[in-house]
């Protein structure tokens, strides 16, 4: 940010993704808050702003459609910036975006951006009201909508215009898969690795999609503090600036996008890469959310982090692994980590921000000075890149 | 599922699509099997799905023109699991964006061929599938 006043991301914390049965989405939010609190050695005048998100939309459960009030009431503080948001899994990026501006502007020094997340099986009818809830009620629903199956659009559109194979989304989902075998936290660790050929194995879902091409749907959440220059570097002395952002709002139901492979990512990419005055050849590594194997291979082409057409063969060639050239997904991503339904797309920022602490344990980058955070929310319907790094 | 009197269950209807003031027409022309859409005179050009006014310069004045009714394949997927009891019995089928010869792409279902034989680009043609009281568009192969 050349022209404001440097923000930084000074304290995080994320829940081990699971099955919490005795917790619903607000028990979540407490516990996600206690362990941010333990872990970080904060008091209430810490904690200036508060953004959360409503934990209960993929579940259908609760309506806590105020849940900011709730939580700051429980913390103890009188915030002078806070708000419930909801933008899908973008929301978490967007939160950041509008801390940042908050905090430029002088409203206030700090925010906490924080999020839980319930998700039901998707057995137990909770993807019917998922359906229902993201593809177009009158236009899309009546044909039998699925989440997969509109994700899918996206893969289908891909090969055909590109030549990618389903060899190559599977390729994702090994990679994912490596990276979360170095995650103690990731719901696959101490698991076994997957191989291209277990990914074809598995059973199908909606073509080109087969089970593993899935992310794995679990509950859990997260909280990071924002911060300006001065107050972060009091708690951390290696904070993860927020160097570039930018947020695109393309669509809302997948049918009437006006391409299924320039879905709206560059554009917000586009604005975090000018914001940041970095070009993608700046970059360390990326986390990208993924819901399903296509998105990170789109998206990487959207970021500029390698040709249009060309995301298959990056992930074919291994470099998005550990060791690799180009790390994607430090974490294991969602489809390997775990996708904590509302709260999923804090976990991509989350990794983000350990990544430039330099706190990412036996995963952690030799070199991780700049990297980029993409999420979206509804079927890639809109967009939030953020550029965090090192230094300003 | 709606418990009969005698003790059977019914198969699940499949979804209604609720019929929404600016959308009357629409409706009202796929019950007589013809797929009819709203037409900006400013833009000269038929958009999906029916709005109160054009998506493209916010013109209220919508006329209707009914389109040829043939498109493509756009993108697709073969849906293998389904959390809709509705469509249980339909398994596999297609979930697909077609891309109407007029420009404007919509969602449909391609019935009346084997999954395994669509593809991207493939040529389909509308045909009209009764919901209770309603006809909805979808496309079969032409």
């Amino acid at each position: 940010m050349t022209t404001s006043s440097p923000v930084a991301i000074a304290a995080v914390s994320e829940m081990k993704p699971g099955r919490y049965p005795d917790m619903d989405g607000y028990d979540l939010y407490l516990e996600v808050i206690r362990q941010f609190l333990a872990e970080w050695s904060l008091v209430p005048s810490d904690i200036q702003g508060l953004l959360a998100c409503p934990s209960g939309m993929a579940s259908g459960g609760s309506n806590d459609i105020f849940v900011h009030e709730q939580l700051y009431e429980e913390l103890g503080i009188k915030p002078l910036f806070a708000d419930t948001m909801n933008a899908g899994g973008s929301t978490y990026g967007l939160m950041v975006q509008r801390a940042a501006l908050a905090i430029q502007q002088g409203k206030v020094d700090s925010v906490l951006c924080v999020g839980a997340g319930k998700f039901p099986k998707v057995s137990t009818g909770g993807a019917e009201s998922m359906a229902r809830m993201v593809s177009h009620e009158i236009y899309e629903f009546p044909y039998g909508t699925f989440i997969p199956a509109l994700y899918a659009q996206v893969a289908t559109r891909h090969m055909y215009e590109y030549g990618t194979t389903v060899e190559q989304l599977a390729e994702v989902c090994v990679s994912s898969r490596e990276w979360a075998l170095l995650n103690p936290d990731a719901s696959t660790y101490g698991g076994e690795a997957l191989t291209v050929e277990k990914v074809r194995q598995s059973r199908p879902i909606a073509s080109p999609f087969n089970l593993y091409d899935c992310s794995i749907p679990l509950e859990g959440g997260a909280a990071f503090l924002i911060c300006n220059e001065d107050f972060a570097k009091r708690i951390n002395s290696q904070p993860a600036y927020v160097l570039g952002m930018g947020e695109f709002h393309n669509h809302r139901n997948i049918h009437q996008a006006a391409s299924l492979t320039d879905i709206g990512c560059s554009h917000s990419a586009q604005q975090a890469y000018a914001m940041a005055g970095l070009s993608p050849g700046d970059i360390d590594f990326a986390e990208i959310y993924d819901a399903f194997s296509i998105n990170p291979l789109v998206f990487m082409e959207e970021l500029g982090l390698c040709p249009v057409g060309k995301g298959g063969e990056f992930f074919q060639s291994g470099a998005a692994r550990p060791g690799g050239d180009f790390p994607v997904n430090t974490f294991g991503g969602l489809l390997s980590f775990g996708h904590t339904g509302d709260a999923s797309g804090m976990s991509m920022i989350v990794e983000g921000i350990r990544q430039i602490m330099g706190i990412a344990g036996e995963r952690q980058l030799d070199k991780a000075n700049a990297g980029i955070v993409h999420s979206y929310g509804g079927m890639m319907s809109e967009h939030s890149t953020l550029i965090l790094g090192r230094s300003t | 599922m709606n418990e009969l009197t005698t003790g059977q269950v019914a198969p699940p209807e499949k979804p209604q699509p609720r019929i929404t003031v600016c959308a009357e027409p629409y409706w009202r022309h796929a019950k007589d099997n013809k797929l009819v859409l709203p037409y900006c005179s400013e833009c000269e050009a038929s958009f999906y799905y029916p709005r109160l006014w054009c998506p493209s310069c916010f013109n209220q004045d919508i006329s209707w023109k009914q389109l040829s009714g043939k498109g493509k394949v756009y993108s697709f997927s073969v849906i293998y699991q389904s959390p809709l009891p509705s469509y249980q019995a339909d398994l596999p089928y297609v979930l697909a964006i077609i891309e109407l010869d007029e420009g404007p792409r919509m969602m449909a279902n391609i019935l009346n061929c084997d999954v395994d034989t669509v593809s991207v680009n493939m040529a389909v043609e509308v045909l009209f599938e009764e919901r209770g009281d309603m006809k909805i568009p979808q496309f079969q192969p032409l």
